[in-house]
């Protein structure tokens, strides 16, 4: 998530700043990729991976598979939560825009001075809950409509035009019948000998190391 | 996936089959409901607590609706599955059928009417001399009374109405007009020709014979599709044959044109021409609206009820349970909600007459407060309490959002059927005028008889649905889409 896209790999591990850019082995590890060919190895897997303690890892595979979840104990979103107080603002914004601009002659400074200007319309009372109501629940729908993409984007770190696993031709799979477990090399439990060793313990058909940037196409 | 479906699921009869369970229950239902209707007929006939002819007649009319909604509701989660070939909903798809098979019956609920038609024909004097004909003889539509209460109602919530109420309390006569003032042309003409006015435009459509051909086709169509989903379904767990589920899906349309069709029309003519002069052309969306929030409500109940005996163990889990709330949260709050909306904007907006009545009839006096009451009810408090997905996972909470709904829905049918459009608010000058003489108007809900009737016919709908539940089996055992159902989960 923190990668950067550099072609100098100045933090690459053990190796000096202004060193041979082209020598992939200077890239810094992004993780350890293990590649099962079921869901249910890879429900198990990753029953496994949560239980040694690891932090940051994922499962990466080609449908939602149900229970993966619960098995990488991860925990519920607090989206809903964001996008409910953000309706509840777009619901009380909304009648204060009426109110404030239709039923009042309040001046504010927003940017430039703001006049309200009662306007009464068919012998209604100046704030007509019924006539707020549509402009109401249009604009509660509007605030929890962006809050819901917007926030789910920025909790998972979209957009981004490209992610380290996808310098793995191995990973390409996942779009087909292969399920992963990714360990990301700054997991604090992560060595990469030691948690190899334990990816294949877990029954994985191959595991494989993935390095942090997008050199390998310049360099075939 | 997960370990919970990883065990074969007990489809014996013992899991299946409600047996003897549900006997007490259902006799219980039967001394209760035969208790309420005579209780209901001793208070109806004898006046009691002032109980006049027509909110006799009309409580019956609320009570039937009710229990009929709740089949109804079941009818429409039945054929909406098969529509739109949902897996999710093959283990509690059964109980919907089971309740939706009630429909059988929902002659029964017309039998009252058909006696209230055959008692009085006459246009009986009785009616007339209930209303004070001399101040009503002022009145007539075409001066239109708008110029004077416009001037006067800068609040405008709801101006007078072109008629009044020619069915108010008091009635001391039998017949139909003393609820539907359409089926008695001649007592309206004479105390109340405002509203004779508007009414003698619709009577090519509001007439004795055509409302029950009508009624005949409502009935006859609902009966037919209840058993005909039931009877297919229950073969189904014998054979085992698909085919029947194609042939159920391939006619799932049809029954949806039919039903959209008939529940439309069954609610203008059963509720909404208990004020002939009013209209809305959203009403039967409301009603359907009242339907699933009712049926989907007893779907819950039964279901949880069912697995509190001990039935349907490891079949019917905290995932279908979700997504049952789901259904009876999107129809029967947030659907409610805004249909219920949307009619009284239009009217309020426009603010004509002859639409306003109807709105300012349940403004009024103690009707007011239920009005508040529904909306919160109805919809304010159980749309915050239940729009969490925890919460409609949870069994004991979604139990009492049902019981809660069932509650707030058959007080929604009392706010839909008992109010009386007011006969002086033609005379009044301004709306609060008119506000202020009905201050004190109340609203007959503290009446016994609401409750001896519920119990009455509610009493006899849960006798005649225990019934039901025991002689069938509580789940589609050989469904198609059980697997599908039994490993569903909502991600």
């Amino acid at each position: 998530m923190t990668s950067t896209q550099t072609t100098i790999p100045t933090q690459a591990p053990g190796g000096a700043p202004g060193i041979d850019t082209g020598d992939p082995d200077l890239r810094p590890a992004y993780g350890l990729i293990a590649e099962f060919e079921s869901p249910g190895e890879v429900l198990k897997a990753a029953e496994e991976v949560r239980k040694a303690g690891y932090r940051w890892w994922d499962c990466c595979t080609p449908f939602p598979v149900h229970g993966l979840d619960g098995a990488m104990g991860i925990k519920p979103t607090i989206l809903p939560i964001m996008v409910f107080f953000a309706g509840m603002t777009g619901t009380i914004a909304a009648f204060i825009l009426q109110a404030f601009t239709n039923a009042s002659s309040l001046s504010i400074w927003a940017l430039v001075w703001v006049t309200g200007y009662p306007y009464l319309i068919s012998g209604k009372p100046m704030i007509s809950m019924p006539a707020f109501i549509p402009v109401m629940f249009e604009v509660t729908i509007l605030f929890s409509a962006l809050t819901t993409v917007f926030g789910m984007f920025t909790m998972n770190g979209l957009p981004r035009l490209h992610h380290p696993l996808f310098n793995s031709d191995r990973f390409r799979k996942v779009t087909d019948d292969r399920f992963f477990v990714v360990i990301e090399a700054r997991d604090p439990k992560y060595f990469r000998s030691r948690t190899e060793a334990f990816l294949e313990s877990l029954g994985a058909t191959a595991v494989e190391e993935v390095r942090d940037d997008d050199m390998t196409e310049e360099m075939d | 996936m997960s370990s919970s479906h990883a065990s074969k699921p007990d489809l014996s009869d013992s899991n299946v089959r409600l047996g003897t369970a549900g006997e007490k229950i259902q006799q219980a239902a039967a001394i209760v409901g035969i208790c309420g209707l005579l209780a209901s007929a001793v208070i109806g006939f004898t006046g009691m607590f002032g109980t006049t002819h027509d909110f006799f007649v009309k409580s019956w009319l609320q009570n039937y609706m009710f229990v009929l909604s709740i089949s109804l509701g079941a009818l429409f989660f039945v054929f909406i599955q098969f529509l739109a070939r949902a897996g999710w909903s093959a283990t509690v798809r059964r109980v919907a059928e089971l309740l939706a098979g009630n429909l059988q019956w929902a002659w029964l609920g017309l039998v009252p009417l058909v006696v209230l038609w055959l008692s009085g024909g006459s246009h009986d004097a009785a009616a007339s001399h209930a209303f004070d004909a001399p101040d009503m003889a002022q009145v007539s539509y075409s001066s239109e009374p708008a110029a004077t209460l416009g001037a006067g109602g800068g609040g405008g919530d709801g101006h007078g109405d072109g008629h009044g109420g020619g069915h108010g309390h008091g009635h001391a006569g039998w017949g139909p007009g003393i609820v539907f003032p359409w089926a008695d042309m001649e007592a309206m003409k004479s105390h109340n020709p405002a509203e004779y006015d508007l009414v003698s435009g619709k009577v090519a459509y509001l007439n004795s014979t055509f409302f029950w051909i009508r009624n005949l086709i409502y009935v006859v169509f609902w009966a037919f599709a209840g058993r005909w989903y039931l009877k297919r379904s229950t073969a189904q767990d014998e054979s085992g044959e698909v085919g029947l589920t194609s042939t159920m899906q391939k006619w799932s349309g049809p029954m949806a044109i039919g039903f959209g069709l008939t529940i439309t029309f069954a609610a203008f003519d059963w509720i909404m021409s208990l004020s002939p002069g009013w209209f809305s052309t959203m009403f039967g969306v409301y009603f359907f609206c009242g339907c699933c929030t009712t049926g989907f409500s007893m779907i819950i109940l039964a279901t949880q009820r069912l697995q509190s005996f001990g039935r349907l163990q490891g079949l019917v889990n905290a995932e279908h349970y979700q997504d049952l709330g789901k259904l009876l949260f999107a129809f029967g709050m947030i659907f409610w909600a805004y249909i219920g909306f949307s009619q009284y904007m239009l009217i309020w907006y426009a603010n004509i007459p002859e639409e306003t009545g109807w709105f300012l009839a349940r403004q009024i006096g103690g009707w007011g407060t239920i009005s508040f009451l529904l909306l919160f009810g109805h919809f304010v408090i159980p749309f915050v309490a239940i729009i969490s997905k925890w919460v409609k996972r949870m069994r004991w909470a979604l139990m009492v959002a049902a019981i809660w709904m069932l509650a707030f829905a058959w007080l929604d049918l009392f706010w839909l059927v008992m109010p009386v459009i007011p006969m002086d608010i033609m005379t009044a000058e301004t709306y609060m005028e008119v506000v202020e003489a009905h201050v004190n108007d109340t609203t007959g809900i503290t009446n016994p008889l609401n409750f001896t009737m519920l119990a009455g016919v509610g009493g006899l709908y849960i006798w005649m649905t225990m019934r039901r539940f025991r002689n069938h089996r509580l789940l589609a055992i050989r469904d198609p889409r059980l697997s599908e159902s039994l490993a569903f989960e909502n991600q």
